[in-house]
């Protein structure tokens, strides 16, 4: 219905929104193709959630789909893997990130396409491929990182390190572009500061906002991912959900409703913390 | 100044690229070594023997080739689809005269939408329009139009694409929203002024300095539907031949179970991407320079 | 692989050719019965058997969805009777054939990957003997085992049967099919799927077998069963879903054939909410038999004898029959009367149930997973 129809129906309304008519005349034809784009939008954006609300609702006794999710230990439990996970994710994709950065920038600019190419890679490698990669690479010995339990954990913080990559090192990159890195380095050298000196206490709160920003999108992916966990076999909340999809009719719906306000809430705060900073937020995902 | 910050990399340049030992490190553990790894277990049998059997096998598989077209198509149409509708909204709230606080809320949920994958996704859509969907349900009470009973399936091409637009589109709106605000205002009034209609204005102005990052971002749009499992795997339980689906399923096992086909996709699937980043950095690179 | 591994071993420790070869041919699981069966009931034994389940710390099991025959409560039981075992639980959703290649996939993995004991489909038990996959042991209760379900070496036994039946979610389906011709009426456009990828999943399979003895097969000839399912395909009342209890309630599937026990479990828990109707169709009355096994690559082996006396003592075997699984030492327990008369009385009518023989079923499985994509093929349109 939306899907082609969107495409087909396109040539008249573009054309109407680029026939129209500047200033006066933009103000009003424009509005009205404007405003019908927005409310098709806004109707394919919502109802889904409305229906997953609407549905959560079926379950009887009124609000039995929350109290029951709520009452599940695994719901607690796979959510607050995730989150850790997703922290811990975040410490170490930073301290990879920002040095690697701010050297590239600093020091070896003639190798910023390598490692561009680099991060970009992550697009080129679907995360179900790579997930195969690494139980390839570590399902044996020499380091048979899938045969412990830590070592699972540390193989899925180092998958979602590498989903990563794009968005962190551009986030990173970005704010890097916005402040004086030479000139604030050659100040600090000139202060006596060294490197890990410079990078922790210059670079660092210089790139609140960027990190902000990386760190919750980080989260954002982290949260939900569903294909890496599962055949990293990781009791994570993507799997966790998706089990309850296969067992539950109307939980799944109030905790899918649960998880996507938890991941609007880390949007509406990078959005609320980056306001007035100078460098773009960049709030793309993966899936 | 300049003379002296340039001569400084290039006098310790022996040195320098040690610093980004640590992120190579990485890179090659976690990510260029597995890689390898799938590549060379592209071209092994089951004892190990080196083969090219696995590619002939993707060639000769009906089951395979449709699936591979089938991820194109669905790929392809939710990327001009999601690009064209997502372009057109964040053309609406940055340029269509809508309010302002508009554009900010449709940003974040932008955000949150393109993260809205997978599982939780794949759940609201039965909700909305499966067999007791909502708009099924009001469809068939209100309108008397019976969604299913008429033919349309969630679990065809077209309930797939529509259920992968609703993270394609926020994608580019969120991409493709820059790009619109590099539209400067300058360059319409120059146009205006010079007499050139509105049409003439986008026909030779602004598309032709768009399009590069308008194809840059359907091509993302491309790769970002062409890798995703979690949806359409949550959608039906793995039997919608879609390529992700069945590498899943070729590696990690079940009777179909045969590691070096599922690992010949993977490098199908890779060498696709491949060319559509390609392809991405290149226009990316001629928009770049038109901007400027 | 196996064999040339064991073949090394024990020439490095200098064995003579006769020990390889008595090694080869019962492959790795050689220890197993020599240690274990029918001693496991002395008192000793069992203690000891405990103290080195104990030892090993963990099960791993593997495709046990908690519904089905009230694994759930099977596995917290064995948790509380054996605290200091953790019970890893794999893909609950996985097929028979999963389980079988999770074994095979972890050979070389003693992570919490590679499942310890695997519950599969009655024809999947000789085939994982054949690989060499799984390890003979004979649990306290072995001789209440019908030798008709159960393999003279102790590699698999029966655990339990269930009836192919309809699940149907009457908040979608108002008019509830009764028998196998009733699915082929437009009214069902897009409401009928099959608990399981048929290529892979054993319940999925045997319904296809079931359709077979309604619509003119018999338990010699499956293929009317795939032709059943060609046309539930072409008219779109097939929907290319795998049914489980959550897409039968949010109505992705509203009718699903699946076995007995798990569409009567899923009725009660559902408890009204939707309104589930479980139908024994008229005709194509199927049971299928499921077996338990020992992975002969096990982690914990220990781990799993220990499960595997938990499940076939009396206690074990009455929780499956609260899940309305018939447990294969049914006939045993009731001529003891130690099941309890209101389990009994819940238990539906399944009267003219028919159970192939191994033969039979092997030629059906292998007819119908090797078919199915030519003869159905499900494709995206």
């Amino acid at each position: 219905m939306t899907g082609p129809g969107f495409g087909m129906r396109t040539p008249g309304a573009l054309q109407s929104v680029l026939e129209a008519k500047p200033r006066k005349g933009r103000r009003q034809r424009g509005s009205i193709w404007a405003w019908v784009v927005f409310v098709a939008g806004f109707l394919y954006f919502f109802l889904p959630l409305v229906a997953t609300f609407e549905f959560s609702l079926r379950a009887k006794p009124f609000l039995a789909a929350y109290t029951n999710s709520l009452k599940d230990p695994q719901f607690f439990s796979s959510l607050a893997f995730s989150f850790v996970i997703g922290v811990l994710t975040i410490v170490v994709s930073i301290m990879l990130i920002v040095p690697t950065a701010y050297w590239v920038r600093l020091r070896v600019p003639r190798l910023r396409p390598y490692v561009e190419f680099i991060t970009l890679l992550p697009f080129v490698v679907p995360p179900v491929i790579l997930v195969f990669g690494l139980i390839r690479t570590y399902g044996h010995p020499p380091l048979p990182l899938t045969n412990t339990t830590l070592g699972g954990h540390a193989l899925l913080v180092a998958a979602y390190v590498v989903l990563s990559l794009p968005y962190m090192y551009r986030a990173v990159d970005t704010g890097l572009r916005a402040i004086d890195v030479r000139s604030l380095t050659e100040a600090a050298q000139s202060l006596g500061a060294g490197w890990l000196t410079i990078l922790w206490r210059v670079i660092f709160p210089n790139l609140r906002v960027a990190l902000l920003s990386g760190a919750f999108l980080t989260l954002a992916i982290v949260i939900g991912e569903y294909t890496i966990a599962n055949f990293l076999a990781q009791p994570a909340f993507g799997p966790y959900l998706s089990l309850l999809g296969n067992n539950r009719a109307y939980e799944p719906a109030a905790v899918s409703l649960i998880s996507f306000g938890l991941t609007w809430t880390a949007m509406g705060m990078i959005s609320f913390l980056g306001r007035g900073a100078r460098g773009k937020v960049q709030l793309v995902g993966t899936h | 100044m300049r003379d002296a910050l340039r001569a400084r990399p290039a006098s310790r340049r022996s040195r320098a690229w040690v610093g980004l030992l640590p992120f190579f490190l990485f890179s090659f553990m976690f990510l260029l070594l597995p890689i390898t790894f799938l590549v060379i277990g592209s071209f092994q049998d089951g004892q190990g023997q080196l083969t090219v059997r696995n590619y002939a096998d993707i060639a000769s598989t009906p089951y395979i080739i449709n699936a591979f077209h089938s991820s194109i198509e669905i790929s392809l149409v939710t990327a001009i689809g999601g690009g064209i509708f997502g372009f057109l909204l964040a053309y609406a709230v940055i340029l269509g005269g809508l309010p302002g606080f508009l554009r900010t809320a449709l940003m974040t949920f932008s955000g949150v939408a393109s993260n809205f994958a997978g599982v939780p996704l794949a759940l609201a859509f039965i909700f909305t329009l499966g067999q007791i969907g909502l708009v099924t349900g009001f469809l068939k009470t209100y309108l008397g139009i019976d969604l299913w009973g008429g033919g349309f399936s969630l679990y065809s091409k077209i309930g797939v694409e529509l259920v992968y637009m609703y993270f394609q589109f926020p994608l580019m709106v969120l991409i493709i929203a820059p790009a619109i605000d590099g539209l400067k205002r300058d360059w319409r009034e120059a146009a205006e002024n010079m007499g050139a209609s509105s049409f003439q204005y986008w026909r030779y102005v602004a598309l032709p300095i768009l399009m590069p990052s308008l194809l840059g971002t359907v091509i993302l749009l491309f790769g970002n539907a062409f890798g995703a499992q979690a949806t359409v795997y949550q959608l039906t339980g793995g039997t919608i031949p879609i390529v992700t689906v069945i590498i899943g399923a070729q590696i990690s096992g079940d009777v179909l179970h045969n590691e070096g086909l599922g690992y010949a996709m993977a490098m199908g699937m890779v060498a696709i991407m491949g060319i559509v980043i390609t392809i991405y950095t290149w226009l990316q690179r001629r928009s770049e320079k038109w901007l400027r | 692989m196996t064999t040339n591994h064991s073949l090394f071993r024990l020439a490095t420790a200098g064995a003579t050719v006769a020990i390889i070869l008595a090694a080869c041919s019962t492959s790795g699981a050689s220890q197993a019965p020599a240690s274990a069966p029918g001693s496991a009931a002395a008192g000793g034994a069992m203690d000891a058997l405990v103290t080195a389940a104990k030892a090993e710390g963990a099960l791993t099991v593997i495709a046990l969805p908690h519904d089905w025959c009230n694994y759930g409560a099977t596995i917290n039981a064995f948790k509380a009777a054996y605290p200091g075992i953790t019970v890893n639980e794999l893909t609950p959703d996985a097929g028979s054939g999963d389980e079988v290649t999770a074994i095979k996939a972890n050979k070389d993995n003693k992570g919490p990957q590679a499942p310890d004991v695997i519950d599969v489909g009655l024809s999947f038990g000789p085939k994982a003997k054949t690989d060499g996959l799984i390890a003979a042991y004979k649990v306290a209760t072995w001789d209440t085992i019908p030798a008709s379900v159960k393999d003279a070496d102790g590699f698999w036994y029966g655990d339990y049967y269930g009836v192919m039946t309809f699940e149907v979610n009457t908040a979608v389906v108002k008019n509830v099919p009764q028998d196998w011709s009733d699915l082929l009426k437009p009214e069902y456009k897009g409401q009928i799927a099959l608990a399981g990828d048929p290529r892979v999943s054993n319940q999925a399979i045997q319904a296809v077998y079931a359709a077979a003895l309604a619509n003119g097969g018999s338990l010699d000839n499956a293929q009317p069963g795939l032709d059943f399912f060609k046309k539930l395909n072409d008219l779109g009342n097939l929907v290319p879903v795998i049914a489980k209890p959550g897409t039968i309630d949010q109505g992705a599937t509203p009718i699903t054939m699946r076995w007995t026990y798990n569409a009567l479990v899923h009725r009660d828990t559902a408890n009204g909410n939707p309104k589930i109707e479980v139908v024994v169709p008229k005709s194509g009355r199927f049971g299928g038999v499921y077996v338990q096994a020992i992975s002969a690559y096990a982690p914990h082996p220990n781990a799993a004898k220990l499960w595997e006396e938990f499940l076939y003592s009396d206690a074990g075997q009455n929780t499956w029959l609260t899940g309305y699984c018939n447990p294969v030492r049914f006939d045993d327990m009731k001529a003891r009367s130690v099941i309890p008369a209101d389990v009994l009385a819940k238990l539906p009518d399944t009267t003219g149930t028919v159970f192939p023989t191994l033969a039979q079923l092997n030629a059906a499985k292998d007819l119908i997973t090797k078919q199915w994509d030519a003869v159905v093929g499900l494709n995206i349109k």
